[in-house]
């Protein structure tokens, strides 16, 4: 029988879990985090479980691993990964030239430079600040009034780009509400909110050195107007890779998961 | 993940002024605090005066404090003055500083002004580690023993100061043997608890401890020791005096074998040359031996005396933790990052603040250090 692996990233704002079988994906699930990362790592396993159309229970995984915030929370994991090296991992895995990773989170950002083999060279991350995370960008949509997906398509139809200087997230939020009260083209401040995020996740990146190929990866990877602020503050392509950013560390344990078996 | 200490000598860092410290007050010593490694501690040591290394543990927030130095002083001097300022050091029979940063400076000017304590004394430092250096420190400290003579009517002489010497020489011989089991294999302690045990002996009247600690020793030594251990690490960095920040480090597979920190093994336990002057000595030895980066034109031996610890306890890769606002650690760490990786030595850099928080990110940080070491 052939075996199926398993990754689960337990993250602050959704839980994601990938399962492999000859190397191939085979399923895969998102859901919102819950309060107990337990129960969240148990919920999104079983979603993923059941769409492989070959196992039946998390306990037929032959080797599980975990990631994420939450990592330690994963039950039936044989080992806990770092986030850090399961999307560079994950990221390597879809494009093997991937060298450079931005990979934003529900509550963190990171840079990570990646060896050719898809192991970690160097990494940097923000500090305790939610300052241009997942978080930031639901608060901005609230202040906005739509949904998050709405938001990050905003930027593309500003035609200027109006300064947004806050970067903490609660006076971004009174600077944002200033500037629609002055008339402000939403679309132009929107640009603003990305292009600041996108600086900061550009000053985080040259800390660890931007070498192409890079890549977005985490849930904010799928944020069309901070890919193209991105790109305009890197002076160059970010890649787009063929699977879903927000699942590339969950990818990576699965492989991580495989490899372990491999060897 | 912190765990329940097994060296019998967590009770001695609840405090900041710990019930040695009362006992030893009881028996009639006077109590000095200071807070730099630059403070010659036996001359702070003679005839009855204890020296005690200042912490905060435990500091929730220095609202206090913040009003009186700005939020970008480092947290251990806005700690300790909010400890001060809430009456935590009120049986302290003194302090002594040295000019040894800015930050400390204002610490001491803020406590003048603010608490008067009945001996408040700075040692000014020149940030030059060289004959005319070392002379001026030495005048310095006959400054200092004069005070110390004239407030508290001890004897500062040279016999006294040699038996300082030789006490507080004998202590760390101790604290080094400890110190140096982690070169083995298996090192029969953590380096959460040697530097809870260093921490515990710099916040305790020594003559008290020294029983305890000699015990401890024995019991090492039939300790079989570890190997559940990914990665043998170096802690490099500047004040750090709460052992559970290495028990974080320590929870995610890295075992600190050997370390350079203000309350650390190195250079804080070395062997004091006493020569015929004890106080040229002492002069000497604080200001060759205490390697901070506060000093000019001394990167150079600053590297290589991290690169020979870490080659000499075979250590897999170097922690820098810096304090928030640090400005001689901010400004060295970098340097330091890029020599050690130069070097091929893989290398991580921590900021923290004072008070042990965001135990998640740090895990993750080494737990990511670790796995890109290939451990």
């Amino acid at each position: 029988m052939t075996a199926y692996f398993g990754g689960c990233d337990v993250g602050s704002t959704t839980g994601k879990s990938v399962i492999l079988k000859d190397g191939e994906i085979v399923a895969d699930a998102i859901i919102k985090s819950r309060i107990d990362p337990e129960e969240t790592a148990r919920l999104v396993m079983a979603d993923a479980v059941s769409k492989t159309g070959g196992i039946d229970r998390v306990e037929d995984i032959a080797y599980l691993v975990g990631t994420g915030y939450g990592r330690n929370e994963v039950p039936f994991a044989n080992e806990n990964i770092s986030e850090i090296t399961c999307h560079s991992v994950g990221a390597h895995f879809c494009d093997r030239k991937i060298r450079t990773i931005i990979d934003i989170g529900g509550q963190d950002v990171k840079a990570i430079s990646v060896r050719d083999d898809g192991s970690v060279l160097e990494f940097a991350m923000n500090d305790k600040c939610a300052a241009g995370t997942g978080k930031f960008f639901e608060a901005m949509s609230r202040t906005f009034d739509m949904s998050i997906e709405d938001f990050s398509r905003l930027p593309l139809k500003a035609n200027r780009l109006v300064p947004v200087t806050a970067q903490c997230s609660v006076f971004a939020e009174t600077e944002v509400v200033s500037l629609i009260s002055r008339k402000k083209p939403p679309a132009d401040i929107a640009a603003g909110i990305h292009a600041a995020v996108a600086k900061r996740c550009y000053t985080l990146a040259r800390r660890v050195g931007v070498r192409p190929k890079v890549t977005m990866t985490g849930g904010c990877a799928k944020n069309a107007g901070l890919m193209q602020a991105l790109e305009k503050v890197l002076h160059s392509e970010v890649t787009r890779l063929d699977y879903d950013p927000q699942l590339v560390g969950a990818l990576g344990a699965a492989v991580l998961a495989m490899r372990k078996c491999d060897r | 993940m912190s765990r329940v200490s097994e060296t019998g000598f967590s009770g001695l860092l609840d405090l900041p002024l710990n019930r040695l410290v009362d006992k030893a007050r009881d028996e009639g010593g006077r109590i000095i605090g200071y807070t730099c490694s630059y403070v010659p501690e036996p001359l702070i040591s003679v005839d009855g005066l204890v020296p005690i290394r200042m912490r905060a543990p435990g500091v929730s927030g220095t609202p206090l404090a913040d009003t009186y130095m700005s939020s970008v002083i480092c947290s251990y001097t806005r700690s300790i003055l909010e400890f001060a300022l809430d009456g935590f050091y009120n049986e302290l029979d003194g302090w002594v500083f040295t000019a040894s940063c800015d930050h400390l400076r204002r610490l001491y000017d803020n406590l003048s002004y603010l608490e008067n304590p009945p001996f408040n004394y700075m040692i000014d430092l020149p940030h030059k580690i060289s004959e005319p250096a070392i002379s001026w420190f030495h005048e310095e400290l006959k400054l200092l023993a004069g005070a110390l003579s004239a407030d508290f009517g001890v004897d500062t002489g040279p016999d006294a100061l040699r038996n300082a010497i030789a006490k507080l020489n004998s202590f760390n011989a101790i604290l080094r043997e400890i110190g140096e089991m982690r070169k083995e294999d298996t090192p029969p302690i953590s380096g959460r608890d040697f530097h809870e045990i260093v921490a515990a002996c710099a916040s305790s009247p020594k003559y008290l401890l020294k029983d305890k600690i000699c015990k401890y020793h024995e019991s090492l030594k039939r300790n079989d020791g570890t190997d559940d251990y990914r990665a043998r690490l170096m802690l490099v960095g500047s004040q750090l005096d709460d052992p559970e920040y290495i028990s974080v480090i320590e929870s995610v597979g890295g075992l600190v074998v050997a370390d350079r920190c203000c309350l650390g093994s190195f250079p804080g336990l070395a062997h004091i040359e006493c020569g015929t002057d004890p106080l040229r000595s002492l002069a000497e030895h604080y200001l060759a031996k205490t390697s901070c980066p506060r000093m000019m034109e001394e990167f150079d031996s600053r590297i290589e005396n991290i690169i020979g610890i870490a080659r000499e306890y075979r250590v897999d890769g170097i922690i820098i933790e810096t304090m928030k606002f640090c400005d001689c650690w901010g400004v060295d760490s970098g340097l330091l990052v890029s020599a050690l990786r130069d070097r091929n030595i893989p290398v991580l850099r921590l900021e923290r603040e004072y008070s042990l928080s965001g135990e998640g990110q740090i895990r993750t940080r080494v737990q990511a250090f670790i796995e890109s070491m290939g451990k």
